[in-house]
């Protein structure tokens, strides 16, 4: 009963630290990290797929130190390094450096989703398109690529919510998002557990709402072809 | 003098250390239609997409209608051979113009050399052939059409978009190119788009099939598939068909359906190379059948000399079990 109490009162308080600032913060970087993710993920999957060797050892680089480094290291090491190759980061909020991690993150996941579709499209599909005289961008484009997305929507939509959890782990840099909201209100309050328990109901609505979002738009896809 | 259409030449292809073509040479004339028969594992469907380029060949060169479409193979060009320094050398070294030759071929001394290393006379003329004489890859498929053995119709397309998609493509890539020539141009881009809708149902009436225009090729049977994937070829115009054994993903039912098209596509002059198992149908319709076994041609011949008189060992071997 003083849970709920507790829990009521601290909302009426803080509701716009935890809706406005913390839920709108969770979005903003997990909307950039999942835009930029799609967008530099496609291209390295692409990129990865040309002849050149060296572009693509630096991306097969990459995703292997994406992928075999916990997501905390990297924003770590994000933070600190940024701002040196880039000094005008130095004078700007954390969030920025954060944003650029996690992009790069997402995009090595996203890369590895991509390239996963592209390849279980059979190779026929591609030989077709090119026997007839297409060129091997106007056949990725109009006929691989499609089907591939098609395949991967299930496994983007996983990477789109994790990334949305992981976006927590921005909260050691106080950028805003939920988790340093709930630093924030529990500094104040000192009621960790109804503090841990708001977080936690906001997450699960936010990814549940986000999974039921990309079903409906799964099956729209699929319903297409 | 017939009109050459196809001319390959020297055709090797190597996977790895899989030696799958082992020199071959054979032109396509102008009308003629040309089955290749011969056991799994020959080199059938291989030697059909060197044809091609979808499989680029080790060594060798094929040649469209006077066009060259891989990049020049110097041990066809003995002029080539001569300007480079180890020919060069070879013949300083003592060796006679025809050991020299020899020798580069067989021990492969060019091979993987960089035009650079043989000097500059042989790399200015290398460059000089391929100058002359080259087509880009795009260009010389787009007028040989292929018919695979599993169709691969565009699952993402309609049954129309299947036909239409290449002939629009290109037809706006080709509009774009001359405009950026400055050419004054008649056509928009609606009206390729407008005639190639005409032409795909066109077509698909000529196969009995207009009322599945919209349909996905995953709604068809493999019959219709396969007689799709042929038009489809065919939207192309092109001036040779490959057919890579265009029945046997097929049901026995639905083979009738599919050689009844390619028949009357030969019939119509369609110069034509045809891998096929189907052995009657393969002796109806050859103008010439080549024997291919292990990487070579075996025998080679009218239908009659093949079918009825093999010389090889291994062709009368392989027609005694596919002919009763
Ligand atoms: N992409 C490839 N990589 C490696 N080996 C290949 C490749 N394509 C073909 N081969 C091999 O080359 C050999 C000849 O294959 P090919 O498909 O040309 O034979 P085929 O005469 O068409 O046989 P079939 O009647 O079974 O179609 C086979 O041993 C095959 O395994
Ligand atoms: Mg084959």
């Amino acid at each position: 009963m003083v849970f709920v109490m507790n829990i009521v009162k601290i909302m009426t308080k803080y509701w716009k630290v935890f809706l406005l600032q913390g839920i709108g913060y969770t979005l903003l970087l997990s909307i950039i990290a999942v835009a930029g993710g799609a967008f530099f993920g496609s291209l390295m999957a692409l990129a990865k797929r040309s002849r050149l060797k060296i572009l693509k050892f630096i991306i097969n680089a990459i995703v292997a130190v994406v992928r075999g480094t916990p997501v905390l290291l990297q924003l770590y090491i994000g933070v600190f390094v940024f701002p040196l190759i880039i000094p005008k980061l130095s004078s700007l909020p954390y969030i920025y450096s954060v944003s650029i991690v996690l992009i790069i993150n997402s995009s090595a996941y996203v890369s590895e989703i991509i390239r996963s579709g592209i390849e279980a499209v059979d190779i026929g599909q591609m030989e077709a398109a090119r026997s007839l005289g297409l060129t091997q961008k106007t056949a990725m484009l109009s006929i691989v690529l499609p089907q591939a997305i098609k395949n991967i929507l299930p496994a983007l939509g996983n990477e789109f919510i994790m990334v949305v959890k992981e976006t927590s782990l921005a909260s050691t840099f106080f950028v805003g998002e939920l988790m340093t909201a709930y630093l924030k209100v529990k500094g104040n309050t000192y009621l960790t557990m109804e503090c841990l328990f708001i977080v936690g109901v906001l997450y699960f609505a936010l990814t549940y709402i986000l999974s039921k979002i990309l079903k409906a738009w799964e099956g729209r896809m699929k319903a297409r072809a | 003098m017939p009109e050459v259409m196809l001319d390959i030449k020297n055709i090797y292809k190597n996977f790895g250390d899989l030696h799958v073509l082992k020199g071959v040479s054979t032109t396509v004339e102008k009308g003629e239609v040309v089955v290749i028969i011969g056991v799994s594992g020959s080199g059938k469907s291989t030697l059909l997409r060197c044809m091609n380029l979808l499989e680029e060949p080790t060594y060798g060169e094929v040649w469209m209608e006077g066009k060259l479409m891989t990049p020049v193979d110097p041990y066809l060009h003995f002029d080539v051979l001569r300007t480079s320094k180890t020919y060069k050398g070879l013949v300083a070294g003592g060796l006679s113009d025809e050991e020299a030759i020899h020798k580069i071929k067989d021990e492969d001394l060019l091979k993987e050399k960089h035009p650079k290393t043989e000097g500059p006379e042989y790399a200015a003329l290398m460059k000089k052939i391929y100058g002359d004489y080259h087509i880009d890859i795009n260009l010389g498929r787009q007028k040989m059409g292929m018919v695979f053995q599993n169709f691969n119709l565009f699952n993402n397309k309609t049954v129309k978009e299947n036909i239409t998609l290449a002939p629009v493509k290109i037809g706006k890539q080709r509009l774009k190119d001359a405009k950026k020539r400055g050419e004054t141009v008649t056509k928009t881009a609606v009206d390729i788009e407008k005639e190639a809708n005409e032409k795909a149902m066109k077509l698909l009436e000529r196969i009995g099939l207009q009322d599945k225009a919209d349909a996905y090729p995953s709604t068809l049977s493999g019959g219709q598939r396969q007689r799709v994937a042929i038009i489809r070829a065919l939207a192309m115009e092109p001036d040779v068909m490959l057919f890579d054994e265009p029945t046997s993903a097929l049901d026995p039912e639905m083979v009738g359906e599919v050689l009844d098209l390619i028949r009357d596509l030969v019939k119509s002059g369609m110069t034509s190379v045809i891998v096929t198992h189907e052995m009657g149908f393969a002796k109806e319709v050859a103008d010439r059948v080549i024997f291919m076994h292990d990487g070579v041609i075996a025998e080679e011949g009218t239908p009659e000399e093949v079918f009825n008189n093999p010389k090889n060992p291994r062709c009368k071997d392989f027609l005694s079990k596919v002919l009763y």
